[in-house]
């Protein structure tokens, strides 16, 4: 019977250990989704270079080039805020296009250094005007 | 027409299932009835009552499997005739789609993928009825009523909420708007449709990698079905065990293709320069194929010692549960990815048959608990059954945390409303040393004998591979790199390798000295004494091929992003890169610009690349199209990221020795399916197995 114990406290061990490292690597590597009015709301929670993605849609009008990087608003009908993004974005990339940009607040500007095209099952941007405002 | 042809089809199919399930669950019962009074049923090994079946299941398994394959037939002639009245096809196909595109179009789109499903879902039911017919069982007629009941649910998903057979009631310029099941309805069919997934038009292997991936996902039902079957019937032991480990080889040789091929795609296609990439899409896959693998090595220890009936029980439901779930997760829309599928009224169906599998499947495993628990103790963990038990603990918590860090987000949303995506460094962090573990049990497992063997064997087998093992690494961390995971993943896999060669030449030689005959037909003898156990080496070759490459590409690749015009060179990893110029395809259904570049390394000409951005009709934008160079040494990778009059944006990788990782899917796949098609001469061999495996 000491050999099934040993067996069971070991196991025991095991699990423990591994629900320890999971819950660990889950909170350092979670990365939050927020909408533009989510953002502001919880600016306080955000500090400077706490990153998190932000989604929306490139407000139409709003996009230029300076200096190799993009500047482009993100909308979701309630907030805006003013993105500016680092690196080339994917080829889908546009005005009016749903994104979700990846970076963190400075001041008033959220840096981005990545930033995604929200598709479809069929890879297809929606088509202009058909955005639905996320229901929150 | 079709729509007619194709949703009787449906119902015929449907009508099938419905028939095989109470069928099977008489013919389990009055079989019964027959069958004398059971004794301890775990001591029978072939102990199936003889005999001519009393109820027929071959009628409704022929009309569930011909049902299927005429409304699949429906659904090609369709895409042939290019009949978009259907509005599967009036928003999923276009008449300029070439083949074998407008082929695959099938299993493109949602419902159509559900047909492709129910049409492999009725294949597999062939399977299992003929083996039923050689040898009509119990066993065999519960697991039908099981496949029945599985089969039930994907055709009635069709004649309901997927179906693939609606005809479309109002049409858009290039598309349906509103569409009705009812096949004689007043039609109103768009000219054209937009064609399948401009990503999905781009690359051959996306028309067979749907497949591969749906034989290996619907593969898994054959062995619930027999698990399921044996619990109702209240007959474990070593029949069922023997049926579920076979088919789920089937299956799990297929999954493998299938991820394998899926990650070869996106590399291919997507321009990323990368193949994996933790996305809840390729995680549901992953899932099921290390649960899989933890079944296809517990089954053995069950076969051999006797130990583990019970955990077997769990990871066959287990898997199949991970397809649905899979499924679930994929095609619901509930994941918040860059993935993120349409919402679909499927997704509740899904997941109430995704409940009602895990707690009917649980709920009867726990009322016959007392039935498949084993008496065997294991007598020593330094063996093959403890490097097996390791296995599965690694394989399990492996599949545990993809499990947690793919649904840890739908969770927390569920709960709290807080949207958050489980990043990649999670997944390889924890990843990553599991599979270097995984890699080491994988060298000693194999050269473990069973039982209680002597330490100094074990040492004795493994010191030489081990020495071969650092040698390896030593080598690559003077030579190549010495990033730790890239000389721990050459160190390991020579390790596993010379562990194979050192037990197979071990062997050959002592057969060699016995019989006096030469190594290389003594070599033959000793695996033709055990094939599947070769087989499976071969498979652990594969692995490690696969994580060899997967380390180099990782670690070792390079990244430019450049600007250049036309006559511009730059030097990348040793290369030479020219831009020629730019050029413009016009294809009937897309029109392709990019960007000719001719490669040079010193003096010698290596190859020409074109990366083109692919613009097809239906007013989408543009999509990325990636060129590659191989060889032997790993692939330029180049994309294009913008491309004006004069100056292109690109991208340049290098992916060393990426070619491993393809090959060794195949390999390890290619393991599988030997150790199937192995499996029937090992039975005969039998008792002289015994003997030599030591």
């Amino acid at each position: 019977m000491a050999h099934r114990g040993f067996v069971l406290i070991g196991l025991g061990g095991v699990i423990a250990l591994v629900m320890a490292i999971t819950v660990t690597g889950l909170s350092n590597n979670l990365t939050y989704y927020l909408y533009p009015t989510e953002a502001v709301d919880q600016k306080a929670d955000f500090p400077d270079g706490e990153r998190f993605r932000l989604a929306g849609l490139v407000v139409e009008g709003s996009l230029s080039e300076v200096d190799d990087a993009l500047h482009f608003d993100v909308t979701d009908g309630g907030a805006t805020i003013a993105v500016v993004l680092a690196n080339t974005p994917p080829a889908l990339f546009d005005e009016n296009v749903p994104v979700l940009v990846e970076g963190a607040w400075a001041a008033d500007i959220f840096e981005a250094d990545t930033a995604l095209i929200r598709h479809d099952e069929n890879y297809q941007t929606p088509v202009e005007g058909n955005y639905e405002a996320p229901d929150n | 027409m079709l729509s007619f042809l194709g949703l009787a089809a449906l119902l015929v199919a449907l009508f099938g299932s419905i028939l095989l399930t109470t069928r099977g669950i008489s013919a389990a019962r009055s079989e019964r009835a027959q069958d004398k009074p059971q004794g301890e049923p775990k001591g029978q090994p072939e102990g199936e009552p003889e005999g001519e079946p009393l109820v027929d299941l071959k009628g409704p398994v022929w009309m569930l499997f011909s049902g299927a394959v005429v409304a699949m037939v429906a659904m090609q002639i369709g895409l042939l005739t290019d009949d978009f009245s259907l509005a599967y096809l009036a928003n999923h196909h276009s008449s300029a789609t070439p083949f074998p595109y407008d082929v695959a179009t099938a299993w493109a789109a949602l419902e159509g993928s559900i047909l492709l499903w129910g049409v492999i879902l009725a294949g597999f039911t062939v399977t299992v009825l003929r083996r039923h017919q050689l040898r009509p069982d119990r066993l065999g007629s519960a697991a039908l009523a099981v496949m029945g009941g599985v089969a039930i649910f994907f055709f009635g998903l069709m004649v309901t909420v997927a179906n693939p057979f609606e005809v479309c009631v109002q049409a858009a310029a290039n598309g349906c708007i509103a569409s009705s099941p009812w096949p004689f309805t007043a039609i109103e069919a768009p000219v054209n449709g937009p064609g399948p997934n401009p990503l999905l038009q781009n690359n051959y292997l996306m028309a067979i990698h749907p497949p591969m991936l749906y034989l290996g996902y619907v593969g898994l039902t054959v062995p619930f079905a027999y698990a399921i079957g044996a619990l109702a019937i209240r007959y474990p032991g070593p029949e069922w065990l023997r049926r579920s480990h076979r088919s789920t080889l089937v299956a799990w040789s297929f999954l493998t293709i299938g991820i394998v091929l899926g990650g070869w795609w996106a590399y291919d296609v997507l321009s990323w320069g990368g193949y994996w990439a933790w996305d809840p899409v390729e995680n549901a896959s992953l899932m099921p194929w290390l649960v899989a693998t933890a079944f296809l090595h517990s089954a053995i220890v069950q076969q051999r010692r006797n130990m583990l009936q019970a955990w077997n029980f769990v990871l066959v439901i287990s898997a199949f549960a991970l397809t649905i779930l899979g499924t679930f997760l994929t095609r619901s829309g509930t994941i918040n990815s860059v993935h993120s599928f349409t919402q679909s009224a499927i997704g509740p169906a899904l997941l109430g048959f995704l409940v009602l599998v895990l707690v009917g499947s649980f709920t009867l495993f726990s009322t016959r608990a007392h039935l498949v628990s084993s008496s065997q103790r294991i007598e020593s963990f330094v063996s093959r059954e403890g490097a097996f038990l390791l296995n599965n603990l690694l394989l399990s918590i492996y599949a545990f945390i993809v499990l947690i860090g793919t649904t840890y987000p739908l969770i927390l949303e569920a709960f709290t409303g807080t949207q958050v995506g489980v990043g990649e460094p999670f997944f390889n962090r924890l990843a990553v040393p599991l599979t270097f573990l995984l890699l080491l049990v994988m060298g000693f497992g194999p050269v473990t004998p069973w039982g209680h063997p002597a330490p100094e064997l074990i040492w004795k087998r493994t010191r030489g591979p081990a020495v071969i093992g650092l040698a390896g690494g030593l080598a690559t961390a003077v030579f190549v790199t010495r990033i730790g995971w890239v000389v721990l993943a050459v160190s390991l896999g020579l390790f596993v390798i010379g562990a194979i060669v050192g037990l197979l030449l071990e062997q050959s030689r002592r057969r060699a000295a016995k019989n006096r005959e030469s190594l290389g037909s003594a070599t033959k003898a000793v695996i033709a004494t055990d094939p599947p156990f070769w087989a499976g080496q071969l498979s652990h070759v594969g692995v490690v091929m696969i994580a060899i490459g997967i380390a180099f590409a990782a670690n070792l690749g390079a990244h430019l992003e450049t600007s250049m015009v036309p006559g511009q060179t730059v030097t990348f990893a040793g290369h030479q890169i020219t831009y020629e110029s730019p050029f413009q395809e016009v294809h009937p259904n897309r029109t392709t610009r990019g960007a000719r570049l001719s490669v040079t390394k010193g003096d010698r000409f290596v190859g020409d690349l074109e990366p083109a951005a692919n613009f097809f009709g239906g007013g989408s934008a543009g999509v990325s199209t990636p060129d590659v160079l191989s060889g032997p040494r790993g692939d330029l990778y180049a994309t294009l990221l913008n491309i004006d009059s004069g100056s292109a944006t690109l991208t340049f990788d290098t992916s060393p020795l990426i070619w491993l990782l393809w090959l060794g899917g195949l390999v390890t796949a290619a393991g599988g399916i030997l150790a199937v098609t192995t499996r029937r001469q090992e039975r005969i061999r039998d008792d002289e197995r015994q003997t030599v495996d030591v």
